[in-house]
């Protein structure tokens, strides 16, 4: 079975726990007492991770470490509908790439501010990379107003959500713990009421579930 | 800040921010906003705040007809604000109204206009019928600086740009086309710009146009960020939020007021939904109506003087109106007649403030509703409000035929749920009643409503197949036990400090009030619960409906419109 070294707080272990949700895989955590214990600093998890970060798995003897690399191998081992990375479609594909590229950035920013008012990391600029999360979170919201323009509910164009919302979607829904309000993004807020309606969808501390859609709205089949 | 300012009206929102379902968040003048649509359209602008804990209704639940707060699930009804559930007393959701602030808004010409204290006009739209809605784009800077840079703003060959009285400006190309640009003052150093393209416009011409200004709106905003950054930052606008009053902290007391018809409401609606059933449709002449809970009725004061009582049939989320349903009495002593004969459509009536004496639990895992006739109006209501929210229930209507099935559209929503079960005689109502009751067990509940026979006979039932006194929920719509007032006994008001004579022939209700005590009550015969009243001392001869054995046992309360002393003396909690 799949071990992740997991912590309930972390946005990118939720990342990970969000997709084996959604494709049903089993996996046991293996809790890494992150704040206050700062064991992922440990000797013993850095040999693990010489990074000493989370999440990490261990499938079977493969030890892979990075949110967006762990998501890239468990949706193309288990996801046999290949939908939510699709590896045969070159042009969906790059655009993957390139918005979990973006995610790595909103955890740069976004997480950090979180990490600073919620976990006492005060050796952070909070102030500047709140001004980076709001950078991106103008460049995301205009990005889905033209793809609900274009009748598409998810950050990549086709019928079914990728692993690009689910890199983006823990550090976006939880900015505001890092004093970074969504107001002024009416397009992300209601890509995150969409997020939360994909069949499989979990929560974790400080994210709530959605109501369920209207009917004539519920456009994603299970 | 002003207060000109508040009343004017600012687009807060497009209309296509407020999809079904959402909860969208705005702010305006400082104070936020929890906007949402229910299924019916309505668009809802309210403080961002729940009553009860003061988080964010933003965050909140939109379920088409009610806003959930994520906190503790308090619901606040649509239209009203009216709260219509407090978990945290799940047998009694708030007796009276409690209400969420909301703001004046309108929605037109593809947004969503509103203002803390608006009133008046809407900003005069001329030569803007048809219009394609901007990407809004928000500006981190104050009001003033945005509208003064929007005369600026160039979007075709030769633009000319002038400022309308209501401080927005619009912008007209040589070639024709004009833009109408909106600031919503957010705070004192945000903004959001909102445009309006004087034509309609579809697919790709559509994609091209709002991607033309968005790109154009980006830039402009880049420049006035730019000056802002360059200049102080003003100090963000106070708003003061109105506090929750000092009750709200304990379960609210029911109200003190006698049976008095403060509402008037006009039938919109007069139509036979059964063989002798009328329902009729009322609305309010002015303002919203009251918030009611499921269960709860109203006293309708009729034209010939009589008082009589009503259960309301609505299901949640619908504030704009109630329902009642009205049963031709044979042997009617008027009241039932009245409304049959008497009233038409466009008739206006004085009615009471819905009030619950017949509260809905739903915290039980599975509810029993047992419905005979038209006893079925104040559980079709209850029932309404589970299925709505997903809360398992199975429904059994006891009616003569076919015929006789009231309001079949609303139980038409309710699908296997409802079972209707025609004709049957006493014994096989009975034997229906003993299948249907067989299991009784924990969080399980029953509500009964019928004629007194039947009523009986089902809460018999019910306790011989081993359901708490707890678990049964009855409501009889009249009380046929014979009374007997020919005592004559004393009461002392313990908390009044006063001592009253209650002579034979005269109730106590009657008693309290010749002696100025405000009691309210509502079918003075013992059967609706209003009239209710602690009890510390003395023994009670119960002649009412409305308790249950056990409460009787306990002799702790007493119906005052009908119940005496069955000792010289009671003190009452009052």
């Amino acid at each position: 079975m799949i071990r992740l070294y997991d912590y309930e707080l972390s946005g990118n272990c939720y990342k990970l726990r969000l997709l084996m949700s959604f494709l049903g895989v089993e996996y046991e955590s293996e809790l890494v007492d992150f704040y206050p214990g700062n064991r992922h600093k440990s000797e013993a998890f850095r040999k693990i991770n010489p990074l000493g970060q989370l999440p990490v798995i261990d499938d079977d003897g493969l030890v892979l470490r990075d949110a967006q690399a762990i998501l890239v191998y468990l949706a193309s081992k288990y996801d046999g509908s290949g939908k939510w990375y699709p590896r045969d479609n070159p042009d969906l594909l790059g655009q993957v790439s390139q918005w979990l590229a973006f995610a790595d950035a909103i955890t740069a920013t976004a997480s950090a501010a979180r990490l600073h008012d919620a976990l006492f990391y005060t050796h952070i600029d909070v102030g500047a990379c709140r001004a980076g999360a709001h950078r991106l979170f103008r460049i995301l919201d205009e990005h889905l107003f033209f793809a609900e323009e274009a009748g598409q509910d998810w950050i990549c164009p086709g019928d079914h959500p990728t692993i690009a919302d689910i890199a983006c979607f823990p550090y976006i829904i939880l900015s505001e713990e890092g004093g970074i309000s969504r107001m002024d993004y009416p397009a992300i807020r209601r890509w995150c009421d969409r997020f939360k309606r994909i069949p499989g969808f979990t929560v974790m501390s400080g994210v709530f579930p959605a109501g369920p859609a209207a009917d004539e709205d519920s456009k994603l089949a299970s | 800040m002003t207060t000109d300012m508040h009343s004017h009206w600012y687009p807060i929102a497009s209309s296509s921010d407020l999809p079904k379902r959402h909860v969208y968040q705005a702010k305006l003048l400082g104070r936020e906003f929890a906007v949402w649509r229910a299924d019916d359209g309505y668009v809802n602008v309210w403080e961002n705040r729940c009553l009860h804990r003061g988080v964010r209704l933003s965050i909140g639940i939109n379920d088409g007809k009610e806003l959930k707060c994520q906190y503790h699930g308090w619901r606040y009804a649509n239209r009203t604000a009216g709260c219509t559930y407090i978990p945290a007393h799940p047998a009694d959701a708030p007796a009276r109204t409690i209400c969420n602030h909301r703001y004046p808004t309108q929605e037109v010409h593809g947004l969503v206009w509103a203002g803390e204290t608006a009133s008046g006009e809407l900003p005069d739209m001329e030569g803007f019928d048809e219009v394609t809605v901007l990407r809004p784009v928000p500006v981190n800077a104050p009001r003033e600086l945005v509208a003064q840079e929007l005369r600026h703003y160039v979007f075709a060959e030769g633009c000319t740009s002038r400022e309308e009285a209501d401080g927005s400006v619009i912008v007209t190309a040589a070639g024709g086309p004009s833009v109408r640009l909106f600031v919503q003052p957010c705070d004192s150093n945000h903004s959001v710009i909102r445009g309006l393209l004087d034509q309609a416009s579809e697919g790709a011409e559509r994609v091209a146009i709002l991607k033309h200004h968005n790109w154009l709106l980006e830039e402009l905003r880049s420049r006035i960020e730019a000056a802002a950054a360059s200049m102080e930052t003003p100090e963000p606008m106070v708003v003061t939020i109105a506090k929750v009053s000092e009750d709200l902290v304990d379960i609210p007391p029911a109200s003190e007021d006698g049976r008095q018809a403060e509402l008037r409401v006009q039938v919109t609606e007069k139509a036979m939904t059964a063989e002798g059933i009328v329902s009729l449709r009322l609305e309010a002449l002015k303002g919203p109506l009251p918030t009611f809970q499921p269960g709860a009725h109203i006293d309708v004061h009729l034209q010939n003087g009589l008082v009589r009582q009503y259960s309301l049939t609505n299901g949640p989320g619908e504030t704009d109106h109630y329902t009642i349903g009205v049963k031709r009495e044979p042997d009617s002593r008027g009241g039932s007649v009245a409304i049959h004969d008497g009233v038409a459509k466009g008739d206006v009536l004085a009615i009471s403030a819905p009030r619950n004496n017949f509260p809905l639990r739903r915290d039980a895992t599975h509810t029993v509703f047992v419905a005979g006739g038209i006893g079925v109006t104040p559980l079709l209501s209850m029932a309404r409000t589970l299925n709505s929210q997903g809360l398992g229930f199975e429904f059994h209507y006891f009616v003569q035929s076919g015929a006789h099935v009231a309001f079949n559209q609303a139980f038409g929503e309710m699908g296997d749920a409802v079972t209707i079960h025609e004709g049957l005689s006493p014994g096989e109502t009975g034997d229906t009643l003993r299948d249907v009751l067989k299991s009784p067990g924990r969080a399980r509940h029953v509500y009964i409503c019928g004629p007194g026979p039947m009523l009986e006979a089902t809460r018999q039932i019910a306790a011989d197949a081993g359901w708490a006194d707890e678990a049964i929920h009855f409501e009889y719509f009249k009380n046929t036990t014979e009374r007997d007032d020919s005592s004559s006994f004393e009461i002392d008001l313990a908390r009044s400090a006063m001592t009253l004579t209650v002579p034979s022939g005269k109730t106590i209700l009657d008693v309290l009030r010749e002696a100025g005590i405000n009691m309210s009550s509502s079918c003075e015969q013992g059967a609706c619960g209003t009239c209710r009243c602690g009890v510390i001392e003395g023994e009670i001869l119960h002649q009412d409906v409305y308790l249950s054995p056990k409460e009787k046992a306990e002799g702790k309360s007493i119906m005052t419109c009908v119940s005496r002393a069955a000792s010289d003396r009671l003190i009452l909690d009052i």
